[in-house]
């Protein structure tokens, strides 16, 4: 076998969420290091909301992301509301679920098109697609479009939702403008299927046993419910933090975590492995084809199981706009200024945790957990195997150097990684 | 002759890049036509092979933070005519400033991270480190003055 001692280096890698360099050093066909670091500058939220109003928590972390602030934003108001003893009602829930799903609408298409797909065609960006395939470029848009149209009905605006607040919605639907979306969410569900196939007839394969980790809720919303992994095992939503152990990445600006002592993967392929039995009928049987490849191990299947929660996200969603009159409704004030409370949602990349620990109406402790942040250490371990079957293939050895690089920047991108969530932590472990 | 496509770059410092996620969204329904007017040669994360040189817009969300951003906002001034803030962190800085604000225990329990990566004695919105022509306030950005003032330039 030929010596296999490789030094890569990937500065900047493209077609992300933020800023991430890669450097892997390989001996004996090992990858002896792999550092994945985070170079997105830390803005502290963590510590900027301590001492803040807790009723005002929510908007100001839903600045942590603008690419998924409403899963921020959602998770945050949950955490609160637990701390605080207040129960939302039942439309308030339908309409989270509605933000949750044109969130899922706008981000996944957003990944896949724009930066998955370039890989599978092998160009730099999809503005370059050829002729030929340029009406892929007017889906996508007519897509993330819809689950726009979707987030300004239900939330006021898509990034930084307005209307979202601790205790319900601040302003109610316009029940005239429900009609038109739901037009044009029936009207994107063939885009969706042409996207799906595309990833479906995409071969690349990277397959490694770890443990897949996810909220598993009863109708796939995202919302509320357990957090179960392929291993076996369920917990609460209020002690999932006590599963987790941050870890240190050198030269980094962000920190991994491990579950139960391992890596682990959240993401939209763990929500498939755990629970595909709660997608709507309808996305059931227009996805029958590609549902059959789940559970798998193989973690370009994320993108896969990405156009499906697409899918499944505008069924469920016009289910809810055709069978729901809205109110107005007032919000729900807070019984207690004081208490503890987590919140839990799945955020498009994965479990999202907050914990907020609240004193006279203040925030005293907040915590988090990002998905990508979750994410790290199996991105790592992913890049171990990657190096170990290139260097034992039968590759001529000039090529190695060039293929573990391309492979390793579709590997990561593969995971949807978001590094303005990453280079935010939990500051201490709640044990 | 058809007239010069102008060119345009957009770029993201320390922030949570809510803008120009809005911005992606404004695209949805105006891309297509600006695509006949403009030629994007640095769009964030999206295209690999860029070149951020001899622009005549350059659109821009976020704060200084690190001497990295400083260096990097200085070189895009330089190679742009026209140069864009989007939203409220490029004019003022906040919120993605907020460690300006935190009191002296905390910044001392930030400290280390902010020596070891080189951030700056104090975070600046972009305005105070370069010279902006167009503004767009607003968090994320106001959308109807962002269509209005970089059509003005286009
Ligand atoms: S102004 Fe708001 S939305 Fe825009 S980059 Fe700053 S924090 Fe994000």
């Amino acid at each position: 076998m030929h010596k296999c001692d490789l030094d890569i280096s990937i500065n900047k890698l493209s077609k992300i969420e933020g800023h991430a360099d890669l450097d892997i050093k390989i001996r004996n066909g090992k990858a002896r290091e792999v550092n994945l670091r985070v170079e997105e500058n830390r803005r502290f939220y963590m510590q900027a909301v301590e001492g803040k109003p807790a009723l005002a928590a929510p908007q100001m972390v839903s600045r942590i992301c603008g690419t998924c602030s409403v899963a921020h934003l959602t998770c945050a108001i949950e955490a609160v509301e637990k701390a605080l003893g207040v129960k939302s009602s039942e439309q308030t829930i339908i309409m989270r679920k509605l933000m949750m799903y044109s969130l899922m609408i706008r981000d996944h298409a957003l990944h896949l098109y724009f930066f998955a797909l370039p890989d599978i065609f092998g160009i730099d960006s999809i503005l370059d697609l050829a002729n030929n395939k340029k009406e892929l470029i007017h889906e996508a848009l007519h897509i993330k479009e819809a689950g726009n149209n979707l987030s300004n009905l239900i939330g006021g605006r898509a990034v930084h939702a307005p209307f979202e607040v601790v205790g319900g919605f601040v302003n109610m639907v316009d029940n005239k403008k429900v009609k038109p979306i739901v037009k044009e969410l029936k009207s994107i569900r063939k885009y969706v299927l042409n996207l799906a196939e595309i990833f479906y007839q995409c071969q690349w394969e990277l397959k490694r046993d770890t443990n897949f980790v996810a909220l598993t809720t009863d109708d796939f919303s995202f919302l509320e419910g357990k957090i179960c992994d392929s291993r076996g095992t369920c917990t609460m939503e209020k002690n999932y933090g006590k599963r987790l152990t941050k870890v240190v990445m050198p030269y980094s600006q962000a920190k991994g975590f491990e579950f139960e002592g391992s890596e682990y993967m959240v993401g939209s392929l763990s929500r498939l492995n755990l629970n595909q039995g709660s997608l709507r009928e309808k996305t059931k049987k227009s996805m029958k084809k590609y549902l059959k490849l789940f559970p798998s191990d193989n973690i370009y299947l994320n993108n896969l199981a990405q156009a499906i929660e697409i899918m499944h996200s505008i069924d469920h969603s016009i289910e809810l706009l055709e069978n729901t009159e809205f109110k107005k409704e007032e919000i729900i004030k807070p019984k207690k200024q004081n208490g503890k409370g987590v919140g839990v949602v799945e955020a498009p990349r994965g479990t999202l945790y907050y914990s907020m620990e609240i004193k006279n109406g203040k925030i005293k402790k907040a915590g988090i957990a990002t998905p990508t942040a979750q994410n790290l250490l199996n991105m790592r371990e992913d890049l171990r195997e990657l190096v170990s079957g290139v260097c034992q293939s039968a590759n001529p050895k000039n090529q190695w150097e060039k293929i573990i690089k391309k492979q390793a920047e579709r590997i990561i991108r593969a995971y949807d990684p978001c590094m303005s969530c990453a280079s935010h932590f939990l500051k201490v472990n709640w044990k | 002759m058809a007239k010069k496509k102008k060119r345009v770059g957009i770029f993201s410092f320390t922030c949570d890049e809510g803008c120009s996620i809005f911005l992606v969204e404004i695209f949805n329904k105006k891309l297509a036509g600006w695509l006949e007017k403009i030629e994007l040669v640095y769009f964030l994360s999206i295209k690999d092979h860029t070149d951020a040189k001899n622009m005549d817009i350059a659109v821009v969300e976020g704060s200084i933070t690190s001497e990295e951003d400083k260096k990097r906002i200085e070189n895009i001034r330089k190679n742009s005519k026209i140069l864009i803030g989007m939203g409220s962190c490029a004019i003022t800085g906040m919120p993605s400033c907020y460690r300006n604000n935190l009191n002296k225990e905390q910044l001392k329990e930030i400290s280390g991270h902010l020596k070891k990566f080189k951030f700056l004695p104090k975070c600046m919105g972009i305005k105070e480190v370069v010279k902006l022509d167009g503004e767009v306030p607003g968090c994320p950005m106001d959308d109807k003055k962002f269509i209005e003032v970089f059509e003005k330039y286009i």
